[in-house]
Formats: C-alpha cells, structure tokens, sequence
C-alpha cells in the first residue's frame, strides 16, 4: 500500500487519469462544496508497518495533502480536516509536542510559495478553541491565515484544537455576550457564530479507520439531513486518492439522482395530513374501549 | 441550577410550536429505494438514463458557459461534451455495480434475516445478548415513517415498529431507550403507542409476567406509566423495567436555541453571570432536557441519516444501520449490540 500511495502522485498514467477523473466529475454540477475529514488511524498504522508514531503523523499528512488536491481539483470548495481534538491533550507531552511541531511545519509548508495554498488559490484557517495553543504555534498560524487570507477559490479549514461541543458552547457564548433579548435568538444566529460559519453546508463526512462513530466532529453541522456520512474501514495514511476518488463518485451519482426525480418533500406533506386523519380514528377506537 | 430547566420548560409549553424547517430531502440512497418509482428493474436502468439527459439540458443555462469567448466557445464546448460523454458512461458503469450492489445487500439481509429469526421469545433474545462482552447502557433509534400505502406504513406502522424495539430492549436487558423519530409522530400518538406496548410486551412476557415501563417525552416534560387502560398503577411501589423517551426534531438545535434564549434572559436579569455557563453547566441543562448520550444508535434506513438528531448527544455515540436495509428487523437490532460489544472508545488518547 506504501508502494502504491508514493507512486501514485509521481508516475504520468496516475496524474493523467487523476485529471481526467476530476475534470470528468466536474461536469456533473453536484460534487460536494464542503467535504469534513475526520483524519484517523495514524497512530495504528505506524504500529501495524512497525515504524515510530512520528513517522505514522507524517505519512498521514502525506496522505491528506494528495487528497485535498484531488479534491479541490474536482471543484470542492471548503474542506475541513479535523487535525486535533482537544481531548488529544491527554495523550503523553512528547507526542503533544511532536504533534504542535508537526503541525505548525505542516502549516508553514502548506503555505508556502509554490505549494499547495498557491497552486489551488486555498485560504488556510485554523478553527478551535485556539487559547488552548503555545503562543509560537499560535504566531505561525497566524502568519499563515495573514499570507493566504485574500485567496477564494477554496478554503481549508485546520480543526486545531477542536472539538463539536466547544464548538456549539462558543457560538452559545458568543450569542449571550451579545446582550440579545430572547426573541431575537434563533438557530440561524447560533448557526452563524459557529467557527464554521459563512460557509456552504457540510456535505459529505469522511472518517476512516473503522469506527462508527464522529467523535465530537461538527455535531452541529452532520445532523442535517442531506449530509452524506461515510465511514471507512481503512487507516488514515492508506486512505488514497484512489478510495477519495470512489466516494466521489459515489456522491456525484447519488446526487445526480434525487435531483432529478425527488419530491420527497412534497410527498412528505401529503402523508403528515393523512396521518392525522389515523391518529383520528386511534383515539376514536381508544374512547370506544373506554366506554 | 434546577431554575434554567423549569424555565425552559415553562417555555416549551407558552409559546405555539414553533414550526420547524422541515425540508424533507431524504439521504441520496434511500431516496432512490424508498422512491416507488425506481423498484423495479427495468426502472432503475430508465431513471439512469433520466438522469444523464435531464443532467445534460440543465447544464447548457449555466452562466459561465454563455459567458465563454465567442472563439474559444467551439473548443470548450467539444471539451464539454467529450467530459459529458465520458461522465455519461461513468455513471452507466456504476449504475450497473450498484444495481448488483444493491441486489446483493438485499440477498444479505435476507440470509441474515433467517439466521437471526425473528422471535418473540424473551429467553432467545437473552441468550443471544448474553454472549456479548459489553453491552450498551443506553439505546437510542432513529426511526422513519413509511408511506400509508406501504406495508408497515402510516402511523401503525410506526408504532407497531416502536413497540418491537422496545420489547427487544426489554429482553436485552438494557434499561433507556430514546426513539426519536423526525416529526414526533410518535408523541402525537402516545396513547395508541402505550396500549401497543403493553399488548406486545403482553404477548412476549406472558399477560402475567407483563414489565411495567414509563414513557417519557422530554420537551413536554410528561411521563406515561404502563398501558392506556392501567389507570390505577402506583408509580412509587412497583419497579419500572424501561424507561423510553420520545424525541423528535423539536429536542434537537431548537432545544439549544431554547436554553440559550432562557440563559440570555437569566444574564440581562442579572441572575446568571456570563462566567458562570461553563461547558458544564450546557452539558447539564442538556441531560436534564433532552437526556443522557445513547451508548449506541439504531438507523432502520438504508444509509445513516441523522435527520436533525440532539447534536449534542451524539459526541461518542455509535451508529449502527445496514446497507439498503429499510425494515425495522431484529436482525439490525442484534448486530447492533454485537457491533457495540466489540469497540473500543479511547477519548482523544
């Protein structure tokens, strides 16, 4: 798989049939706008492969970045990785520290000349409860976000420290230091003081590594009925572009088809009314029995 | 702290349900199974096919393509096309694998069906929870009502489904089950739902040895002790088995916008500091409101889909549904608990 994952970004035939492919997928019109990742496994995978953990962060960063180009390629415009939850504080300082450095590195390469953020025109955020961050980590993000603030063709966000209940307590907090009087709180004012806010809605929701649940991943945001929840079985660093490639696909084809012929919604009203002609007859039947 | 629930409650009960937004799109998958139009064969290949040629008039008023060079606009559009006709046979290719998919899902869940029968014998289900290592404290499930029409559809339906759940619940062991179901049918129809459990726990239990259980809708903040017709049941001195809450769209984003309105009208009045609500203190009002995170997850549809569900209750809740499955069985119900016995939560370590 180690194999497969570096030659598939450097021999010719692979970068051809990736442009193909996005190119392709581009002219569907329905390819997700706003994909969440949630990056698992890393640590497993450097067990399984029996190499440091270090080394297991790095092949997954590795792995991340081949999958966002392929992703803002095929017309994605918002992605969001989930880099550090708040609960990874708990993990041993060493790999805490290594994991700021890493991703403070990361930061700094991603946007610098030529890489990634340049070549795809991304704005690089970085959204958490970042108080909880060394103040040097803190000067490089910040140095980051100054350098790619003025691109739009795509944005990334870095989930470092996160976690979704923060997420939702900052928004309820936000709101309340507002001073705001009951009615003019609703969800569309929670909605917008969320770090997410002013973005097209979650779309789809990759986790790997097997596990069924979000662990505290964009709670607000996942519950939204047509947000498209994949979970993989497979570890982050051997989650390639390839598998990327397949849920796209997926996603597109899915989409393609209720666009065309779905009026749930409509259907959905239909039966509400009929329903509540039964709910009629029930308590007829239970007033009988009491009688 | 007891203050801020009561009154949201007392909310709760003021104001006129607020009508929620609900657009009801259903997650890409089921829409395609649950749509009557694409159930048989020959169908899906038509609506393929719909798709392609519908896809392909909507692009042509796309601005951007108007908007082309006059002298650039031939190569474009040859570009165009030779990418159209490309996805075109893309989609022919995975359409083709996913019908095979889908068929081969179903043949599964058939299989699947016959291994773990469907019984209503309280000691089977026992001993086949009994073989798990772990099993969940807490159960929630999300369920979907049918179309009238169907079988299984309409309200009966829903509530036939319920009440089976909740005899599964019972034989498992487990003690909390939340049912959530999107428009609350199920809490319109409490009285219909409290006679169809005790008749189904009846029939499992023996009209003897029948469970009492207490049904709990959380945003009207009543409780419901036993059947329709047990009026005389003494809550204090008789041991309820099951506690079931009923929840719906309305205890999801709107209950937060809820306990924040009454938390900002506590701040202007001066009897709630801004430094006083801590994650905590929202974890709290939250448990009291809605209920305590479900250990596991039940989705009886064909793809997950979590239609509005509490999003705080969700943090490390495991999801368990099977692929292209549309029925409340036993069969996801055991697999579930099974699935649950075998994970490991490590919170962030």
């Amino acid at each position: 798989m180690n194999n497969y994952n570096s030659s598939s970004d450097t021999s010719m035939p692979m970068i051809f049939l990736k442009n193909l492919f996005s190119k392709t997928i581009r002219t569907s019109n329905c390819v997700p706008k706003h994909v969440g990742f949630v990056m698992d496994g890393n640590r497993r995978y450097a067990k399984k492969k029996d190499i440091e953990i270090k080394e297991g962060h790095e092949a997954g960063f590795l792995s991340m970045s081949k999958i966002l180009e392929l992703c803002y390629e095929s017309g994605v415009e918002i992605t969001t990785v989930f880099a550090f939850s708040i609960e990874n504080f708990k993990r041993s300082s060493k790999e805490v520290d290594h994991l700021m450095k890493l991703a403070s590195d990361r930061i700094r390469q991603i946007t610098e000349h030529g890489d990634l953020a340049e070549k795809y025109g991304i704005r690089v955020r970085v959204i958490g409860d970042l108080s909880l961050l060394p103040t040097d980590v803190l000067k490089d993000i910040e140095l980051a976000t100054e350098i790619t603030k003025n691109n739009n063709r795509a944005t990334l966000n870095i989930c470092f420290p996160y976690t979704g209940r923060e997420e939702i307590f900052h928004s309820v907090k936000t709101v309340l230091s507002q001073n705001l009087s009951g009615n003019e709180i609703n969800e569309k004012l929670l909605d917008s003081n969320l770090y997410t806010s002013g973005l097209p809605p979650l779309d789809l929701l990759v986790r790997t590594s097997g596990v069924t649940r979000l662990s505290d991943f964009m709670l607000w945001q996942v519950i939204n009925h047509d947000v498209t929840i994949e979970l993989l079985d497979c570890l982050w660093p051997e989650f390639g572009p390839i598998r990327m490639g397949w849920i796209l696909l997926k996603f597109v084809f899915n989409k393609s088809f209720t666009n065309v012929g779905s009026k749930t919604g409509e259907e959905y009203d239909g039966e509400l009314n009929e329903t509540n002609g039964v709910k009629d007859d029930n308590n007829q039947v239970l007033n009988k029995k009491k009688n | 702290m007891s203050k801020i629930h009561e009154k949201v409650l007392s909310k709760h009960k003021s104001e006129a349900e607020r009508q929620v937004a609900a657009s009801r799109h259903r997650e890409p998958e089921a829409s395609i199974i649950y749509n009557t139009k694409h159930t048989s064969k020959l169908n899906v290949l038509k609506s393929i096919a719909d798709a392609m040629i519908v896809g392909d008039e909507s692009n042509q008023n796309d601005p951007n393509f108007k908007a082309m060079k006059r002298d650039s606009f031939w190569v474009t559009q040859l570009h165009f096309i030779v990418f159209k006709i490309l996805l075109i046979s893309v989609y022919f290719v995975f359409g083709i694998f996913r019908y095979f998919q889908y068929q081969y899902n179903k043949m599964r869940l058939r299989v699947l069906n016959i291994i773990y029968n469907p019984t209503s014998t309280p000691q089977l289900i026992r001993q086949d929870v009994l073989k798990l290592s772990k099993v969940p404290k807490r159960l929630a499930a999300i369920l979907d009502m049918k179309p009238i029409g169907e079988v299984g559809g309409g309200v009966k339906g829903i509530v036939n489904d319920a009440s089976e759940i909740v005899c599964w619940t019972v034989s498992a062991g487990i003690k909390h089950l939340m049912l959530y179901d999107f428009d609350g049918v199920l809490k319109t129809n409490v009285q219909s739902l409290r006679g169809e459990i005790a008749e189904k726990l009846s029939l499992y239990f023996g009209p003897t040895d029948t469970p009492n259980f207490a049904i709990r809708i959380p945003h009207l903040n009543k409780v419901y002790y036993n059947g329709a017709d047990d009026e005389n049941y003494n809550a204090k001195s008789e041991k309820v088995i099951i506690e079931i809450s009923l929840l719906s769209n309305r205890d999801g984003r709107e209950t937060i916008v809820d306990l924040t309105r009454t938390m900002s009208e506590l701040c202007l009045s001066h009897d709630l500091e801004l430094s006083d609500i801590t994650m905590k203190l929202i974890d709290t009002e939250l448990t009291q409101l809605v209920g305590h995170e479900p250990d596991l997850l039940l989705y009886f549809g064909p793809a997950l889909d979590l239609q509005g569900f509490p999003p705080w209750h969700i943090r490390l809740t495991e999801f368990h549904w099977e692929a292209d499955n549309d029925q409340v069985s036993y069969l996801v119900f055991i697999r579930g608990l099974q699935k649950y016995s075998t994970c490991k939560i490590n919170v962030g370590k």
